[in-house]
Order: C-alpha cells, then structure tokens, then sequence
C-alpha cells in the first residue's frame, strides 16, 4: 500500500509527538563500521571474476577531429579492444534525466574522452590507452579562455526592477566593485568508477553516482537501451558535491566495451582525468553594485555575472541565486554572461551559486557597512526584507536575525577591533561575518518501509549516501515513526530495484527522502491503530510497544507477518507558494602575516537554521564540511587554464590545492532551533550546501578587518595578499 | 614475476606484472580493497599501509619491492563487532562522512601514534630535542599527508586524540 | 607505465653491473620516480632498486664530517643526526609528511634536484660532497639546475658526506595544503664563512645566495640581512603559487629567519 502526500498544505509536526528519542539527537552512521575497517565495497571493488580493465583515452588537442589507430596497439600485451563509440563529451548535468552530449569524432577541449582502451590488466590498459595512436585534425581557431571567446551568450534577468543606476547616483553611500573567482574541482575522494555486466539484453552498473533514477535514463538514453533494461547500484560513494550527478562517460564507455566484449568491464578514472574531464565550477567575474540611503536601507543591489562553459552545454552557474531573495532593495539588476570556450564542461559543484555568488555579494556587504560606519551585522539585520523583494512572495521559516546575533554572541563579535589594531608580534588579527543562505527544494520520493513481528524494520529506496548520512537519518526518521530503537532498523540504499527517490544533491535529499520514509511509517502507524483499536493520532509507538485508546500490546502480537508501506511524496503548491531557504551566519578569526602575507584561519563559527535538524551529528559534520570547503575557497584553491589550449595545467592533488588538517582550526557549530512547516511534513531543510554559502567571505571579510586588504580576486593566496600590504 | 607477499600475518604466492603498485597487488590481487586509490601519485593518502611498522603510500611502491617485508593494512587492524580503538573512535566521534579517504586516516593516525611515542618531531615541533606535546597542531601537521575532501578534520583530530590511551602511545621500535 | 625487468641487487658492484643495461634507471624510495613512470615521464626497460644495498645505508660519523649512505630514508637520517647535526635531523624530519619520510631517500633527492626538494638546500649549505660508485662530486659542482647534475649514465650516488658547521638552521615558508617549500634557506655558520643555500625559489633550482653569505661572514647578525637587497625576481619561478617578486621577497624574510634562529 501506498501513504501518498502532496506538499499543499502545512502537515502536523508529529516527529515532536513521538517520544522514542531516535531523531534529533547525535547518533554515529550505522554504516560506519564498515567504513572504518575498509569493508564498505566502493565501485571499483566489487569482486567480479573475468572482469576486463578499460583505460579513458582523452584529447590531447583543444579543438579539431581525431581518428583512432586501433592497430597501433592490437598488438600489445593482454589488448582487448579500443572503444570510440557513444563516448560523451563530458558527464550529464545533474537532473538532466537524458543524454550528455555525443559528438562523435569531434573535440572540442584537451582532456576530452574520446575512447577506452581495454586489456586484461589495469597495468595493460593503462600501457595501450598512452601508447594509442591518434589521428587528430587539429582546429587552431581555439577560444581558451573568457577573453579570446567569440561567441558569448548573454541573459536578461527577468526580475529587473527599477532603476540601479538612478539609486547608485543617489546614495548615501554605495559599493561598486568586481571580484573574480578561479574555477574550482570538486575533487571527491573517490575517483569515478564504473563496473557493467551485461546478460543478455540486461544491463547491470555498479557506478559512484548520486541521483540513480535521473542516472538510469541518462544510461540508458546514452546506450540506446530501455531504462526498464537497466539497474545500478550505488550503496556507497566516496564523495560527490556534484561532481557525480549526471551519468559520466567512465560508466558509458564500460557498459560499450562488456557489451563488445561480452564480459565484465572495469573503467575507473585516473585523477587527472578526474581534474581534466569532470565538470568544473567555472570561473567568475562579478560586478556588484550596493546602494544604501541616509537610514542605512538598501535602495539597491545588483550582481551581474561572466562565466564561460562548453558549446550548447545546459548549464549556468546561478550566481545570484541568493542575492534575488536575501536582502531588501527597491532597484535590482541582474546579468549573465557566458562565454563559450574549449574548457571542460562546467557544471555543479557544491552550492553552485552562492559558492562564489556569496563570497562577493557578502564581500561588498562588508565594504558597504564599511562605507557607511555601520556595524556589518547591524546592516545586514536592519536589510532583512519582509517578503520576498522581487515578486513578494511570504518566507517560510527564516531565523537570518537570530543566526547572526547568537553567532554573534558565542563568538565574541563584541571584541572586534578597527583594521590594524590587533597585532601579535608579525601577526595582525581580525574577525569577519557573512550571512549564508540556500534556497530549499522538495524533490519526488518514494520509499518502502517494512515492519517486522520481531521488532525490526527495514527501509528500502534507491536514494544514494554520498557522506552525508543518509543510512543514519532515514533508519532515525523510522525509528522514530515505529517507536523502535535505530539499530533495529536496516536502511538499503543505492539499488534502482528499490522505490525512487530524489538522489543526492541540490541539499534536497534528507529532506525529500526522509519525508518518504516518514509517510511509509505513517502508513504503519495508520494500519497498527487499527489493529489496536485506536486513531492515528492517539497511538503512541516507543521500544516495540504500541500504546492507544486505553490498550496496550507489544508490536508482536499486533502482527503475523510483516507490515510494508510505499510512502510517497510529491512536490505541491508550498514550493511555489512560500520562499523557503536555509539561512546561517559564518564567523571567522584571522591572523595575517604582514611579513609574508600568509592567513592562518583561527577559528570560525557557523551558526545555521536549517529547519528540524534530523542527527546533530551528521548535521555537524556537513557544516564542517561546508566551513573547510569555505577555507579551500578563500584561501587555496582555483583551478589554472594554459592561456593557448585551455587546459587546466594544476590537474592533481599536489597542485590543486585542497585543505589539509593543519589549514583547519577547530570549528564551532550552532544550531538555531527552528521548525520548516512550510517546506515538508517533517519540517526540515537541506544543510550540506548552506555551510559553504558564505564560509569564504567571512574569512576574506575578517582579513580586511585584520590588515586592510580588500580580497576581491580569489584565492587569497600570500603573494596576492602581500603585494597589498 | 613470482614473489610472495606477506600481509596482515598471512602470506601470499603472487605471480605478478612488474609495474603493480603495492597498492594494486592488494586490491586486484588479494581483493584487499579497503586500501584505497585516490589519486595514484603519493597526494592524499588514501593508499597509506604500514610496511614493517611504517605507513607508507602503497600507489609509490612496486609490489616486487616489498618480498620479505611485512605489510598491515585497515583489514588488519579490526573488523565490525571487534573494531581497534582507532576504528571505533572514528566511527564514534564521525571522523569521516564518505568513507573513502578513511582506511588511510586511520593507518596514518595508527603509525602517528607510535611516532609521537618515539618522540619523532614534526613541520610544527619548535624544540627538536624534548619530546613534541601532544597538541591540536602537532596531531593536525602529523595527518596533513591524509586529504579528506568531505572535510572531516575536526572528527579526526577528536577520534585521534580519544583513542590515543588505548592505543597506547608508546615508544617502539620498528625495522627500517 | 611501461613494461620493465625488475632487479634488487645486493651491492654497489652489482648494481653498477645491471645499469649497464640500456635504459635502465636507478630506484630507491620511489617518490618521486614512481609517479614519474606513471606519466610515462620515465619509461625504464630496467628497473633497479637500490634498497637491498646494505652498504648504502646507514649514518656516521666521517672525521669532523657525516656520512649518510644513498639509499638512507629521512625518517632515519632524521633520527641520527638529532645530536650531531640538528639542522640536518630537522630538514629530514619536515620533508613531504611521514609517508614520504619512510620511504624517501637522501641520495634519490639528490640526484633528482628537484627545484622544490629540501636536501639540496642542506647539502649544498653544509659544504656537502656527493659520493658515486666511481668519483666525489663536490655539491658546488653537482647541482647544475633545475632537475639536473653532474651524474652521468648509470652513476649511482651511493653516499652524502656533509661538513658540521658551528651552528645552522633550516627556515621553510611552507605551501599551505601542499606543505611543500615554497621557498626555503639554510644557513650554515663555519669557522671561515657562512653559506646561504636557497630551495624552491630559482628557475635554476637550488643556488647559493652569495650576497648574504658576505654580509653574513662580515656580521653574524639577523640585521646584516636587513640591508641586504632581495635577489633579483625575474629570475625566480613564478607560478599559480607565488610571483618571482614574493619568492625573491620570501628568500630575505627565510634567510633571517634562520639566522634568528641560530
């Protein structure tokens, strides 16, 4: 049976009714064992005997034709095969549910895959994919970067309203400054892998991949096949933040190469190829024009945007996704520019959007605030907008004031000091702010939830863990809807057999996932008042026993045989209806060396409201996640194009530069309490991408207020601080 | 090439390609697999194993070196239902979100340990001759060859720092 | 990676014997050779390991000098010069992080000179002699630049002789993230002189900053490099992590620093 729900209306927040305690409360991942003593099995590792290895082959020309010389290697030690055929030019963009984009014999960036080599051994492949000899027909009209790009396309925003330029001319005091931001790697810990079986005309991949519904069409659009044909499995993935949300070429070019071959094939990527092919954040150049009257109200605000990407590539980076909604201003323009270039695909990278869209919106806050003699909290509380600015639409739960002032409370704000004015020995200190926001969404999902006479439980969806705690809070959310404590519930993920959920990404999972999981134990909850005699809403489930209407039964004898429910649920008219967005303040402590220009970060401090928090622990970790990510952003990473082909040339870990531990202070996290009603019938919002929504900025924003240096260029690494000093 | 590997005390007849890794002999090889490949290149220390007492990065080490030597990897260490404190402190104190870069984390913290207890000094020890504190810095610089992109650095340094009684922080000897 | 014949010689001798092979290449730790073959920026037909040579390892006292066999490991160096030359044991203990410590060895930096590696930097400061199969390569003249020396064909170096100064020390402005040098000097005081050697700044690899080493020999103080002008730029590496200007800016700060230090 099926406990279906449509977003529509505000639900009852029962999760505060029931009384096992197994939700909200720290609880380590039911997982973790396995991880911890390397027996979780990641894509590549799934034993499968006469598993062939594959190797991609990629471009080594930005733009042209190629032609593969397959003799070449036939030859060679344990060869197989070279595969061109139905090889994407990058991975689909996440929900993009058909197709990446299949050109044929046609490059259009360095790095692209444009074949797989197979042989018996890694050791083998790796050998034929560098020895392959490539014909290419090379196009020297390349557009490497933004400024060479001949064709660029331009975007309106359709919530222009009023007069900028007239508010910027009458201003108190205003802002107008660029800031850039050099492209950005996700660079998930695991490289992607792809492992596909066929039997017969069934297709079996066991892929790292965050969103299997949309990836099984991808596939299976991409090969040609009937999805029905299809099934992946993804129970673990070693990180994603976008960077697997789409189908990628590894998982097309393994299913290509078993089909020829007729047995198993193995393509993981390298780590350049992780760097050179995956999509990449792209660049940025941000104009932002603040302005604000004799009152200290924003008259104004806009942000317009250049960034590039490949040719008829879907996606934008949407820069100013937060700053349509997150602070007052009658006058507001917006503009994107997209130039096309012969770069790797851009595409989602954690918190596209307010990533780099926050560090400048919040950089030029603080330079406003500057300008005007204003307490940067006190400027942005005092800007906070009633209903939505732009088309006036009501807020649901929106806790941006108590976030800054209890932020500001546990982090000492009171002590911050004039640029200059803390030194300790080379050192100068300083404290900045940021507020965070991201937009909240509600995805379709499904999930099926199996009571047991014994007192277990078992949820099943093809929702996908990618570290942020998935097993954990959906075996809590039915635990505590059945009254049972979490180690008695079994959660099975990553299985497109298994009911369709949302997927990771987009911070919508918990929310959208978790509410199935709730409604299928809603729906237990319903039949077991039956069986005892009572309503739903007097029935009381906690330790196996079920309590209403004046009886009392243990779970055993309520049942003889298992109880399972399809929870169900759909998106409805509070999406449209009511503006819903997490919201958060970041804090962070600087010392900047006036000798060298380094910035060591010394603490920060996220203080987030993010409706119910479902495990304060997993929540935790992804602020942690999202304030690190804030360091890597700020301080030391930004992906480097040669200037003549486009190609990224700091293409590992060594030259990338992703934070260490030593780069990372202790960080505190503050939960402000707060109920979603509007959002979802368990009232909670997504977390993992509003704890990197502003990170940066408060570290850029504190090394002003240490030095004087205005960062507008990112990253602020010591010589482009020093050169300022 | 034929050599014999030994591993987590059990040894193994191996007829391999010269050009494996230590890394690859133990994941293609001997389906030891919680070793784990991030970058190949000695950058992130996913692949970290002990060879005679030491961690070292498995992806930079042909497996033909290593005949005679003593390798320990995550598998050696503990298992669910009988974890190592290390492990269990990891798992308690959510010192990783994904999982993959963790089997290094903890064979580098396992060894990091054991260095603090010889007294080996670090980037971030001032005075080389007294035996290095046991402080937040010196725990973050000793792990700093482990990445972990999920940004689980404040868990570690927790689970680290909780387990390092049961570990028992001591002065041992092990083979160059 | 190409395919290759493997061996492990037992000594020098025979190690010398199975370079002969064409394209054959020395190996010793492997950190920097290994991802090297990977790229198929090496593509030996021989691989000879030089770690199962007893008589490449180790460290002693050599008259007023330290003898450190090629093929000895950071971690160990690190180890025992703690009381005979701790600015040595210090450098050896910060290089890379604990996994490249165990594996690494001197004598494979050395002949590597890569233009970031830290021995290079320590050897040349401390009047260092690079011992081979067949000759003694005074550092002066093995370093040549950037990834080269003064090896030849299937020359192995089978040990580093150093010369203990009255005091030194090792100042590194560490990458952050990468923890890479990204600049470094050693500063080492002698009886007749001081020696400057710079890491990880020149498009030439490790050099000796002459200008400081005067000033220094004249006035043994952290202020005589305050007078000194920074070295030229133009000539130091500029890349995504830093301008010639700040590695040449970064150069006088470390110099200072260490002489602080001393």
């Amino acid at each position: 049976m099926t406990e279906h729900l449509k977003m529509d209306e505000v639900q009852p927040r029962l999760l505060d009714e029931t009384t096992q305690g197994a939700i909200h409360r720290p609880m380590p991942r039911p997982e973790g064992p396995l991880k911890v003593s390397g027996r979780a099995t990641y894509a590549a590792e799934w034993k499968m005997d006469n598993a062939a290895n594959g190797v991609l082959v990629r471009a080594a020309i930005p733009k042209g034709h190629y032609k593969v010389d397959a003799s070449s290697v036939e030859a060679m030690p344990g060869f197989l095969g070279v595969y061109t055929d139905r090889m994407p030019r990058n991975a689909a963009q996440g929900t993009m549910n058909t197709n990446p984009a299949q050109i044929g014999d046609e490059i259009q960036y360095l790095g692209q895959p444009i074949a797989v080599a197979v042989a018996e051994t890694f050791e083998q492949a790796r050998d034929i994919a560098a020895a392959l000899k490539i014909d290419y027909d090379r196009d020297d009209d390349v557009a490497a970067g933004p400024d060479t790009a001949q064709q660029v396309n331009e975007k309106d925003d359709p919530f222009d309203q009023g007069d900028l330029d007239r508010a910027m001319a009458d201003a108190a005091h205003s802002v107008d400054a660029t800031y850039t931001t050099k492209g950005h790697n996700s660079a998930a810990m695991e490289p992607h892998a792809a492992l596909a079986v066929w039997d017969g005309d069934k297709l079996t991949v066991r892929a790292s991949l965050q969103m299997l519904g949309y990836n099984r069409n991808e596939l299976a659009d991409s090969l040609g096949i009937d999805a029905e044909n299809l099934r992946l499995l993804s129970p673990y993935i070693g990180g994603g933040f976008g960077s697997k949300l789409g189908i990628s070429p590894e998982a097309i070019a393994a299913s290509v190469a078993a089909k020829e071959l007729g047995r198993p094939v193995r393509v993981v990527m390298t780590r350049n190829n992780v760097f050179e092919t995956v999509v990449r954040r792209t660049e940025t150049r941000q104009r932002l024009r603040l302005a604000l009257d004799a009152d200290g109200k924003l008259t104004g605000i806009g942000q317009e945007n250049w960034q590039s990407n490949l040719p008829e590539e879907p996606f934008a980076e949407p820069v100013d996704l937060a700053t349509h909604f997150l602070y007052a201003g009658a006058n507001r323009r917006y503009g994107q520019h997209i130039a096309i270039v012969n770069r790797s695909a851009a595409g989602s990278v954690r918190a596209p959007g307010e990533a780099v869209g926050m560090l400048a919106l919040e950089n030029a806050m603080d330079e406003l605030a500057e300008a005007a003699g204003i307490d940067p909290i006190d400027l942005r509380v005092a800007n906070i907008p009633e209903t939505h600015p732009e088309n006036g639409k009501p807020f649901s739960s929106r806790s941006l004031a108590e976030c800054l002032r209890q932020g500001a409370e546990a982090f000492g704000w009171s002590a911050r000091q004039a640029p200059g004015a803390r030194r300790e020995g080379e050192w100068l200190i300083g404290m900045g702010v940021a507020s965070a926001a991201r937009t909240n969404i509600l995805q379709e999902s499904k999930a099926r939830v199996t009571l047991n006479p014994d007192g277990t439980a078992l949820v099943e969806t093809d929702m996908t863990d990618i570290g942020t705690g998935t097993y954990a809070i959906l075996g809590q959310i039915a635990a505590e809807m059945l009254g049972l404590p979490p180690e008695k519930v079994t959660v099975e993920l990553g299985d497109t057999d298994l009911p369709k959920a949302s997927g990771s990404g987009g911070s919508w999972g918990a929310a959208s996932a978790g509410s199935a999981v709730f409604l299928g134990a809603k729906g237990i909850r319903r039949r077991l008042a039956e069986r005892l005699g009572c309503t739903p809403e007097d029935l009381r489930l906690q330790d196996g026993v079920a309590t209403g209407g004046n009886n009392r039964r243990p779970l055993a004898e309520l049942m003889d045989a298992p109880l399972s429910e399809i929870g169900h649920l759909e998106t409805g008219a509070k999406s449209n209806d009511v503006h819903q967005a997490g919201y958060g303040a970041h804090f962070a402590e600087v010392a900047v060396n006036t000798v060298t220009g380094e910035v060591r970060v010394r603490r920060m401090l996220a203080a987030m409201a993010a409706g119910r928090i479902l495990n304060e622990q997993t929540a935790r970790s992804q602020v942690w996640g999202g304030q690190i990510w804030g360091i890597g952003t700020a301080l030391t990473e930004g992906l480097d194009h040669d200037p003549r082909t486009g190609h990224i040339v700091n293409n590992d870990l060594a030259e990338y530069h992703v934070p260490v531990n030593l780069d990372v202070p202790d960080l505190d996290v503050i939960f402000v309490e707060e109920r979603d009603d509007d959002a979802n019938p368990i009232q909670a919002k997504g977390i993992g991408e509003l704890g990197l929504s502003g990170a940066g900025a408060a570290i850029t924003n504190a090394i002003y207020n240490a030095c004087g240096v205005r960062v507008r260029d990112y990253p602020a690494t010591p010589d482009r601080i020093f050169s300022h000093l | 090439m034929q050599i014999t590997l030994s591993v987590n005390g059990e040894s193994h007849a191996l007829d391999i390609d010269p050009r494996t890794t230590l890394l690859d002999a133990l994941r293609d090889h001997l389906d030891l697999t919680g070793s784990k490949k991030g970058c190949d290149h000695g950058q992130c220390g996913a692949c970290t194993v002990h060879v005679n007492g030491r961690r070292i990065n498995s992806c930079l080490a042909l497996a033909v070196m290593h005949e005679g030597d003593e390798v320990t990897t995550i598998e050696g260490l503990g298992e669910p239902g009988n974890l190592s404190p290390l492990q269990a402190a990891f798992v308690r104190h959510d010192g990783f979100q994904c999982g993959y870069c963790t089997p290094g984390q903890i064979m580098s913290a396992k060894s990091m340990l054991e260095e603090f207890g010889n007294g080996w000094p670090s980037n971030v020890t001032d005075d080389l001759t007294a035996a290095p504190d046991f402080s937040d810095a010196e725990i973050k610089e000793r792990m700093s060859g482990n990445l972990c992109r999920c940004s689980a650095y404040p868990g570690i340094c927790r689970a680290i720092r909780d387990a390092a009684p049961d570990e028992g922080m001591h002065k041992t000897e092990a083979a160059e | 990676m190409y395919d290759f014949e493997f061996e492990r010689p037992r000594s020098i001798a025979d190690a010398v014997k199975a370079l002969k092979t064409e394209e054959a290449i020395a190996f010793s730790g492997g950190q920097t050779l290994m991802p090297t073959m990977k790229q198929r920026l090496a593509m030996p037909s021989k691989v000879v390991s030089l770690t199962a040579i007893e008589e490449m390892r180790g460290v002693r006292q050599d008259g007023s000098g330290i003898w450190i066999g090629g093929a000895t490991t950071h971690a160990t160096v690190a180890r025992e010069t703690k009381d005979s030359y701790p600015a040595l044991s210090s450098l050896a203990a910060r290089i890379g992080d604990p996994a490249v410590r165990a594996r690494g060895t001197i004598g494979g930096s050395v002949a590597n000179n890569d233009p970031s590696a830290c021995y290079p930097a320590g050897v040349l400061a401390s009047r260092g002699v690079i011992v081979t199969d067949r000759r003694e390569i005074p550092a002066d003249d093995f370093f040549e630049g950037m990834f080269m020396t003064a090896l030849e064909e299937g020359e192995i170096v089978t040990a580093v002789k150093v010369e203990v100064p009255e005091t030194a020390h090792y100042a590194k402005f560490i990458q952050p993230a990468s923890r890479f040098p990204l600049t470094a000097v050693f500063v080492a005081k002698y009886g007749d002189g001081v020696r400057v050697a710079v890491t990880g700044a020149s498009e030439s690899g490790v050099f000796r900053w002459t200008e400081a080493e005067d000033a220094l020999s004249g006035d043994w103080s952290a202020d005589a490099v305050d007078g000194l002008s920074a070295p030229d730029g133009s000539d130091m590496i500029s890349d995504l992590h830093g301008t010639g200007d700040y590695r040449a800016h970064l150069v006088k700060v470390m110099t200072k620093r260490a002489v602080a230090a001393c």
